[in-house]
């Protein structure tokens, strides 16, 4: 890379080419106010606070858009310069109200430390004041304040740049420009909303859950990690008098850059929340009764010696990695490999073939040439992520998505395909044997796939397909990405074998984008039924000789059952106790009567948790958890990176972390552990999955792609003008914790089903209107949104609320029927 | 003799027959038929041509920055004048369209282009049916479209309205309208629309009169062009008898211009006047035989700008018309800048206040310490087009400040509100 | 809201274009010949039609002030207030037609009749002082003149 030498403030510094001054200032610890420019936006020049001196330049520069030239002359403190400053300021001060003492921004606000260190010492305005209303909220977690802001268009460029969502936007012009969201009702709040809070270098836009909590001098931050999806942002949590009153973003380039979403930001409330457990309960006599901890864990011991091997344990996304570990050791101590960190999964393939996770890691999106989404609905799932990928799609990587929902993202993809559910795989395999047509090699097991009539039966037009083929066989590297909508869909094993078949053609890497919090960390460290930590084979001698000498005992090397292999044992009998570590089985695993029959035949449920989820209603035992912002560990992302976090605040007594509750089981079983500190648990576990290092991603096994032409199940049939159901959990959501969280419930507001126009016609259904979802044993009522989200036939059911539990809908292929409870007499005519 | 506005006022010249009857389209023909676009740009050059928009920036230069090689260019036609005085391109759209036509045309032919856009103004309603007029017919004598007389050359041109923003003639400003966004002007540089203009490609961008003098110097040849001045459109308004567009050579007096749009009217004496719009700086009685052309009027800190010439006379209340041009260019800025953003209304705020008899003495000096803070920091030269006026009004005028802030003078109210539902600035 | 007319014009406008959103400022416009006014449901359709966010959609017709995103009156009156017209008595103009019309520049006459607004350079000076009613041009004015071309308006 070529370099270019210049001189600022008489220092000479060489950069690359293509540094602009500010940053080459900033080389050399010169620093340069700025105000719109930010770091991961390109400059703007609008603000004009960053002017420096350049020796034969006519006119003063703003260092932020100024390339640096070889052999330039830069000063940064000249007198035309301090006053050209000072200018500025005084210029945004004009109209600002100085109400810092009120002001949640004091104390970290550029605009006060700027015009403390190059402002005027007065203003000379004595002109009236421009007045705007103050304080509205322009959303459930979002209030601005007008008169504060300067108008530095970084929220806005947030929006268009960085997001791409456009929730704010520069409206009117001139001095009566401000910052405002559309005069028409958004279907959709932004995801982002946060960072531009956190950008914002006045008091202007302000937290709605933060506002007034705290002055950041008395927080006191903890370094943690997000774990609300899988992302795994690195974040710092501020607590004031132990409670937690902020979640900000934590630097971390490789994860989440600076950025952060909105669960993110805003879900933390739920930790101080009263209702969080403090006591264990016992059932006794039909009811669960308030017990100690020793009873409880006496109950637990007691139940675990005597059904032993059959016992089995479900969890793993809200544990630490130590946590995981331990807890497969302790199952595996007593001789069973029914461990499972997909709890809320019923597809469960081999886990060393198709492991969760994104091998590679997340900056494998940013050098890929085309990125393919089959049913991953990246802002809904997996929201940092989408940042990562939008910024690769701006630069020119090609975005392709196959799956039976619209993605919201749509407008930045050059090639959409919204399928018949289920129906991906046909689209996938029509898509490779274009491909393979417009290679001129081979077709190979190819030659069996119909392009017309895989896009007749996922409703795509073929033109489109192979537009979309030609462009994708051109594209290198190519990056998969499967998601949940089609993972959890009727077909998850077709569309599996048809996306191999096309990255046999096409190269490249597989993501399984499955599993929230640590669940991908939970299966590296053991919670999964077919393999040793590390995913190692269980057969394996050499990992099974190493977990012997650091254990004590061989672990079982018969592959135990998966998630919804406990439930059918258990519901057969055969299983007598499941633990189930933060999880919510009885309202997430997608289908309800299996779950029912299992809890049935279970001798003893036993359920860690932070609240009264369906599932401990439903337990014998309740254990009262700490939450992770309470907890030390590690925890590992999508990427199987382990990030550590540090309590933020001291727990609700009462409450244990799951750790130390298993340490006591182990201990009331006859299987010791003894760990000093967690720390000991990681250096332990270390040793047992060679290859697992801090703040780098796990090795996940990226078996080669095998092709395999399989015929679609085809299990239409059903109710007559019967609707297939599409389960798709939003980002915002009202489970356990979310539903505790301060903004997040207005948030999500109120589910509303998507109806097909065709459809809403054929029914009678109005947009808005209240419709019944008619299923097995009984109905839902909710609202309507007519849009043309999926194929005709299909509903798109928001699960994840109170309302709408997944284990109702969660069932592949479901069909229901909808009716109008108000017969709309526009539609239709 | 006139040369751009020879044909204006013939009635039938806005119609594809008058036109070529008195020699339209020969030039286009000519070009196609013995000139490659390279001879077309050097006669251009040649001819000296300096951009009419305000920029004064030479037109066969700013044609050579473009790539030869692109595969895909544009012109747009900068017709959205809106600097305060300046009506010369209105006249030349609706009285002579087919010259405009016809030197997009030439424009295209000679850079490549396969498509020009003609932004225009929203509220030259008249212009706007008279030139799509023109174009259809253009098309229809096969002046434009597919293949050109025969030739190989092809060219679409799309009538485009704006809708109300001065900041709209900013030639990048003009690019991001064009583009359906909020006309606010580009980062330049490192991007010049000619390598990096309209969606990304490059762009020639030129004003109307520019565009209307190039038949002429392709047909005449560029010595002739010079020899006949080179013509030069003043918009020639305000105390005169006949406000009118007058053509004359480039560095013609204002005495001269006053003379011909009638004199002063009343026969009143000239107090001040603005040679290139209220972006340029005013100048004084003592001005009058400077001639109007970029170099003269650069050594006195005005400048050429659009040529509008607005005359004063001496009854003119020059603090009245200095808050006017300020509030001009408050209600216009597009507000991305902070000097431009919060200069405008602050410097307007206290011209209003002194106009209505609160002024104090120290406003002078703030006035002008604030000029002094918008000069040179502004994102594009909206902004500073307010302190030539300030500074003029301080330096010539400062007696009428001062008799406002005296109360020597009676305070004139100033309620002009000037959008629709608009709060008033402060309130 | 739109007619079918409208829409298939703003489909047509659209084509015109290489990018969609070039079209943005004409497909405002034409909605707003329909409406009078662009409403906000009209900026939704508007943002459907041309596959724009509306958010995009909003933030730049708010830039414009030739696209009413208020209601106006059947008539829009554009009186120049700019420096050549002020020096040929327009202000007297403007108080003439405000007095008649009992409305400020910037407001509408209660009766819905017409809508006046006080307007920079029309690019009109030889014509001085002038005004654009709907979409004709008059000028040069005197008061009298303005005030009965305003009373005459249907
Ligand atoms: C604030 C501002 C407004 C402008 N308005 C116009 C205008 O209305 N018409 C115009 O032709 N040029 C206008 N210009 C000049 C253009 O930016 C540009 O220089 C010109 O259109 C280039 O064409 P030319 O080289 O043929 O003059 C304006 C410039 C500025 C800074
Ligand atoms: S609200 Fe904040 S970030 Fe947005 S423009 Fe205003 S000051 Fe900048
Ligand atoms: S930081 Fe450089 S102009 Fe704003």
């Amino acid at each position: 890379m070529s370099t270019v030498t210049l001189t600022i403030d008489g220092r000479t510094v060489t950069v690359p080419k293509g540094t602009t001054v500010y940053h080459a200032a900033a080389r050399l610890g010169i620093e340069i106010p700025i105000f719109c420019y930010h770091d991961r936006m390109p400059p703007l020049g609008a603000c004009r606070m960053c002017f420096v001196q350049v020796e034969k330049m006519p006119r003063l520069q703003t260092a932020c858009t100024l390339e640096a030239q070889e052999g330039m002359v830069v000063w940064t403190e000249t007198p035309t310069v301090v006053e050209a400053r000072r200018g500025i300021l005084e210029f945004l001060l004009i109209n600002h109200p100085l109400d810092c003492p009120i002001c949640d921004k004091g104390g970290e606000c550029p605009l006060q430390d700027n015009t403390f260190k190059y402002g005027p010492g007065a203003s000379r305005f004595v002109e009236p004041k421009r007045h705007f209303p103050k304080a509205v909220p322009l959303s459930p977690v979002l209030t601005l304040d007008r008169e504060r802001c300067i108008m530095c268009w970084r929220c806005t460029r947030f929006g268009e740049i960085v997001a791409g969502d456009h929730a704010l936007k520069g409206h009117d012009r001139g001095y009566r420009t401000h910052i405002d969201t559309p005069p028409v009702t958004q279907e959709r709040p932004s995801k982002f909303i946060g960072n531009t809070i956190a950008i914002c270098p006045v008091g202007a836009l302000t937290s709605g859950v933060y506002r007034f909590r705290a002055r950041p001098w008395d927080n006191r931050p903890a370094p943690h990690v997000c774990t609300h999806c899988g992302v795994g942002c690195a974040t710092w949590v501020d607590a004031r008098g132990g409670e937690v009153v902020r979640v900000r973003a934590r630097e971390a380039p490789a994860v989440n850059d600076v950025w952060l979403c909105d669960v993110g930001f805003f879900g933390y409330d739920y930790t101080n929340h009263p209702d969080r457990l403090r006591t264990p309960y016992v059932r006794e006599g039909g009811l669960l009764r308030e017990a100690t901890w020793e009873e409880a864990l006496a109950a637990v011991a007691a139940a675990l010696r005597e059904a032993a091997p059959r016992v089995g344990a479900l969890g793993g996304e809200r544990l630490t990695l130590e946590e995981s570990y331990l807890l497969s050791k302790l199952f595996r101590s007593l001789g069973s490999n029914h461990l499972d960190s997909r709890a809320d999964s019923r597809f469960a393939p081999d886990s060393r073939r198709y492991a969760w996770g994104a091998p590679g890691g997340f900056s494998t999106v940013d050098g890929a040439g085309a990125l393919v989404l089959v049913g991953c609905d990246l802002t809904e799932e997996y929201p940092v992520l989408w940042l990562r990928a939008k910024r690769a799609l701006d630069r020119g990587t090609v975005g392709f998505a196959i799956a039976p929902k619209r993605l919201e993202v749509e407008p930045y993809l050059a090639h959409s395909f919204v399928a018949a559910y289920g129906a991906e795989a046909d689209v996938l395999y029509a898509l490779a044997r274009a491909v393979a047509e417009t290679r001129g090699e081979g077709l190979g097991p190819l030659a069996d796939v119909d392009i017309q009539a895989a896009c007749a039966a996922a409703g795509v037009e073929e033109a489109a397909l192979r537009r979309a083929a030609s462009s994708l066989a051109s594209a290198s590297p190519v990056l998969f990405a499967v998601g949940r909508l089609s993972l959890d869909g009727p077909e998850p094993d077709r569309v599996l074998a048809a996306v191999e078949a096309l990255q046999s053609l096409c190269g490249g890497t597989l993501w399984l984008l499955r599993g929230k919090g640590s669940a991908v960390g939970a299966s590296v460290a053991g919670m999964v039924p077919d393999a040793l930590p590390g995913l190692a084979s269980l057969q394996d001698p050499a990992p099974q000789a190493r977990l012997e000498a650091l254990w004590g005992f061989r672990p079982p090397s018969e592959p135990g059952l998966s998630a919804a292999g406990m439930l059918a044992a258990a519901s057969r009998g055969e299983l007598g106790v499941l633990y189930v570590a933060g999880a919510d089985p009885a309202r997430d695993f997608p289908d309800g009567e299996l779950w029912k029959r299992a809890r049935a035949g279970l001798r003893c449920l036993v359920v860690t948790e932070l609240f009264w989820t369906e599932t401990a209603r439903q337990a014998d035992v309740v254990l009262p958890a700490l939450s992770l912002f309470e907890r030390e560990g590690t925890v590992a992302n999508l990427e199987a990176r382990p990030q550590r976090v540090r309590p933020a605040r001291p727990g609700p007594a009462g409450a244990r972390a799951d750790a130390d509750v298993i340490q006591s089981l182990a201990q009331l079983v006859d299987r010791p552990m003894a760990y000093p500190s967690t720390d000991a648990v990681w250096e332990e576990m270390r040793r047992a999955v060679p290859g697992l290092e801090l703040d780098v991603p796990y090795p996940l096994p990226r078996p080669k792609p095998r092709v395999d032409v399989r015929p679609s199940h085809d299990g239409a049939g059903g109710l007559p003008d019967a609707l297939v159901v599409v389960p798709a959990a939003p980002l915002f959501r009202q489970g356990a914790m979310a539903s505790r969280c301060r903004g997040l419930p207005e948030l999500s507001g109120s589910p509303a089903v998507v109806v097909h126009p065709q459809d809403a016609a054929r029914l009678g259904v109005a947009d808005g209107a209240e419709v019944e979802l008619q299923v097995d044993d009984g109905a839902v009522r909710l609202r309507a949104r007519v849009a043309d989200q999926a194929q005709p036939g299909h509903v798109l059911v928001p699960v994840g609320f109170l309302e709408i539990p997944r284990a109702a809908f969660g069932a592949p292929g479901l069909r229901v029927r909808l009716r109008a409870l108000v017969p709309s007499r526009e539609v239709g005519s | 003799m006139t040369v751009l506005l020879r044909h204006v006022h013939e009635p039938d010249q806005k119609d594809l027959d008058g036109y070529v009857r008195r020699g339209g389209y020969e030039a286009l023909r000519r070009a196609l038929r013995e000139l490659s676009p390279e001879q077309v740009v050097e006669l251009v050059d040649r001819s000296q041509l300096r951009g009419r928009g305000g920029a004064g920036f030479p037109t066969g230069r700013k044609w050579s920055f473009v790539p030869k090689h692109a595969p895909v260019k544009y012109l747009v036609v900068n017709a959205d004048e809106g600097e305060p005085g300046t009506f010369k391109d209105r006249t030349l759209i609706e009285g002579d369209p087919h010259l405009l036509v016809e030197g997009i045309a030439l424009a295209a032919y000679a850079n490549g282009v396969r498509t020009a856009y003609v932004y225009l103004r929203r509220e030259f309603y008249e212009g706007r049916r008279r030139l799509e007029r023109a174009v259809a017919q253009a098309y229809e004598a096969g002046f434009l479209g597919e293949g050109i007389l025969g030739t190989d050359f092809s060219l679409d041109v799309v009538v485009h309205p704006g809708a109300g923003a001065y900041i709209a003639g900013e030639e990048t400003a003009l690019l991001e309208s064009l583009e359906g966004k909020r006309a606010m002007p580009r980062l330049k540089p490192p991007y010049f629309p000619a390598v990096m203009g309209l969606y990304n490609q490059p762009t020639v961008l030129n004003n109307v009169e520019t565009l209307c003098c190039v038949p002429w110097i392709v047909r005449e040849g560029p010595e002739w062009w010079i020899a006949q001045g080179p013509p030069q459109l003043y918009s020639v308004s305000g105390h005169v008898n006949r406000p009118q567009v007058v053509e004359a050579p480039l560095g013609t007096t204002a005495r001269e211009l006053i003379e011909r749009a009638g004199g002063m009217r009343g026969g009143r004496k000239v107090k001040a006047f603005y040679p290139g719009g209220t972006s340029s700086r005013p100048l004084t009685a003592q001005h009058l035989d400077v001639p109007l052309r970029h170099e003269d009027l650069a050594k006195l800190g005005s400048m050429l700008g659009s040529s509008a010439v607005i005359v004063m006379d001496e009854t003119t209340d020059m603090v009245r018309v200095i808050a006017r041009v300020c509030e001009f260019y408050r209600d216009e800025s597009c507000g991305k800048c902070t000097p431009c953003r919060e200069g405008t209304v602050w410097v307007t705020q206290i011209l209003e206040r002194i106009l209505h008899g609160r002024g104090r003495p120290e406003d002078l000096h703030l006035l002008d310490s604030l000029a002094r803070n918008m000069t040179g920091t502004c994102f594009c030269p909206l902004g500073e087009s307010v302190p030539p006026s300030l500074r003029a009004g301080l330096e010539d005028f400062r007696d009428e400040f001062e008799a406002y802030i005296r109360g020597a003078r009676e305070p004139v109210e100033m309620p002009v509100r000037l959008r629709l539902g608009a709060p008033a600035p402060g309130g | 809201m739109l007619s079918e007319r409208a829409q298939s014009d703003i489909r047509a406008l659209r084509a015109r274009y290489p990018v969609a959103q070039s079209a943005l400022l004409p497909a405002l416009l034409r909605a707003q010949e329909e409406l009078g006014w662009v409403p906000p449901e009209a900026l939704a359709e508007v943002a459907r039609l041309l596959d724009l966010p509306v958010e995009v959609v909003a933030e730049v017709a708010s830039f414009y002030t030739l696209i009413f995103t208020e209601p106006v009156g059947r008539h829009v009156v554009q009186l120049c207030t700019n420096v050549s017209c002020l020096l040929s008595g327009a202000e007297e103009v403007r108080r003439r037609v405000e007095e008649r019309l009992g409305i400020r520049a910037g407001q509408t006459t209660p009766d819905g009749r017409v809508t006046l607004l006080a307007v920079e350079c029309l690019a009109a000076c030889d014509q001085a002082p002038c005004a654009i009613v709907d979409e004709q041009r008059y000028g040069p004015l005197t008061p009298e003149a303005a005030v009965r071309l305003v009373e005459e308006l249907p």
